[in-house]
């Protein structure tokens, strides 16, 4: 059964960049594009596991700070080797200035 | 100089080089002479000049007479490594030196906008870059490079292969030392590909790839696997008729050449307006993407052959997207 869950405030995450949040056994990244939405993906790379959100976020692209590796944050597609399998995405929501996801 | 007239550079800070990457023109037909004449000089000069001049002095003030070759001895040996490794110290130092530690040029003609040790990273030891690409080069790849040099210079010291003599067949052995780059060139294809093959390129070449935005120190940085069959394309004069001499020029080739790919700058400035190309645009697209260009400099075009070229074009790309989309859904298909 899906559940919305808190994850943080829209002034949490400035334009272009993304941050970590972690709930329960799970890791995610929370985008916030140049057009101002939200995006929220798995937190790790598929490629060798480590926290996108100290990677590059330039436009709609996440690039892995291992191997510069990079995702299109909207859809999780894979867009750059070495990384070929795609993100998991989920879907997000703002209410009163939060921003939920939906796990 | 103003590197925007020659390329451009993304919002990322990286730079490109408007000019798309060629094969060597001998492949092109209709042939045209004048093209093949100016890359000729290219072929020639200042890298390969360069690595010939090294091989000169190697060769009349570090090895030993032919007497102290036929015994394989720690003294001569380790006095080679310690060679190898002052000059690679030296001359990939000087680029590392002004490049990267003093900035000398900032990321005039830079291919990747950012300089690695701006950048802590734990895929490398200590966190470093530099570090690591420092400690894999000298503690891992030239003693191996070493090792093919001892035993080249051992077989022929001892006449287990056949050693021609440069009065007796000077032609054919000054038409070697012109092909050495191409056999460089095919060695360098054949291992390279066969390192990116999935269980070679996780155990072994991913250690290279570390690097992805390589500096001079990243060139030798390898795992000990790779360092010994990157340097072992000397050994092919072990096979064919060949005189010490030229596997002398063919392994340096490798050691001192690898720096070619790894500068990370188009062009290196001498001058206010002047500088020499570094030739590492083709191996920094590998770097960048992975899965292209696993030869170099197209001087034999394998990658042209096998379909892995990477120009610097929007079709070079648009191809090397082709391929990745393909993979991509085979990997997401599982």
């Amino acid at each position: 059964m899906p559940q919305w869950i808190d994850a943080c405030a829209t002034s949490d995450v400035e334009p272009e960049e993304v941050i970590r949040f972690d709930h329960g056994t799970q890791t995610f990244a929370i985008f916030r594009s140049p057009d101002d939405q939200f995006y929220c993906t798995a937190g790790l790379c598929t490629h060798e596991k480590v926290h996108l959100a100290d990677g590059l976020v330039m436009d709609h692209e996440i690039e892995c700070p291992k191997h510069s590796g990079a995702f299109d944050y909207r859809t999780g597609e894979a867009i750059r080797a070495p990384v070929c399998v795609n993100l998991k995405t989920f879907t997000t929501k703002v209410e009163n200035g939060r921003i939920h996801i939906e796990i | 100089m103003d590197d925007l007239q020659f390329g451009k550079r993304n919002k990322r800070g990286d730079w490109a080089p408007d000019a798309t990457l060629e094969a060597a023109p001998l492949w092109v037909r209709p042939l045209n002479m004048a093209k093949i004449l100016r890359w000729l000089v290219g072929y020639v000069w200042p890298w390969n000049a360069f690595h010939m001049a090294i091989t000169l002095a190697y060769w009349y003030l570090v090895v030993p007479d032919v007497a102290t070759l036929k015994t394989m001895d720690w003294a001569w040996a380790l006095r080679l490594y310690a060679v190898n490794a002052a000059a690679i110290l030296l001359f990939y130092g000087a680029f590392e030196y002004r490049l990267y530690l003093r900035r000398g040029q900032g990321t005039r003609f830079k291919y990747n906008g950012r300089f690695p040790a701006d950048n802590a990273s734990d895929v490398f030891w200590f966190k470093s870059q530099n570090i690591d690409n420092f400690l894999r080069s000298f503690f891992v790849s030239i003693p191996l490079w070493t090792v093919v040099e001892v035993l080249f210079l051992w077989c022929f010291a001892n006449g287990y292969v056949p050693s021609l003599g440069w009065n007796d067949h000077p032609v054919y052995l000054a038409a070697l030392l012109l092909l050495a780059p191409a056999i460089h060139e095919a060695h360098f294809f054949c291992i390279h590909r066969l390192i990116h093959t999935p269980l070679l390129y996780k155990w072994i070449h991913s250690i290279h790839h570390n690097s992805v935005n390589p500096t001079p120190w990243s060139s030798l940085s390898m795992h000990p696997v790779e360092g010994f069959l990157y340097h072992a394309v000397a050994l092919w004069h072990l096979v064919i008729p060949s005189n010490p001499l030229v596997a002398l020029f063919q392994v340096n080739m490798a050691g001192f050449g690898a720096l070619n790919g790894h500068i990370g700058f188009d062009t290196v400035e001498t001058t206010e307006g002047q500088g020499f190309a570094s030739h590492a645009y083709a191996h920094y697209l590998h770097h960048k993407h992975f899965e292209v260009n696993y030869g170099g400099d197209q001087l034999i075009p394998l990658d042209i052959w096998f379909g892995t070229w990477h120009d610097g074009s929007p079709e070079g790309e648009a191809r090397m997207q082709a391929r990745f989309a393909k993979k991509r859904e085979r990997m997401n298909a599982i």
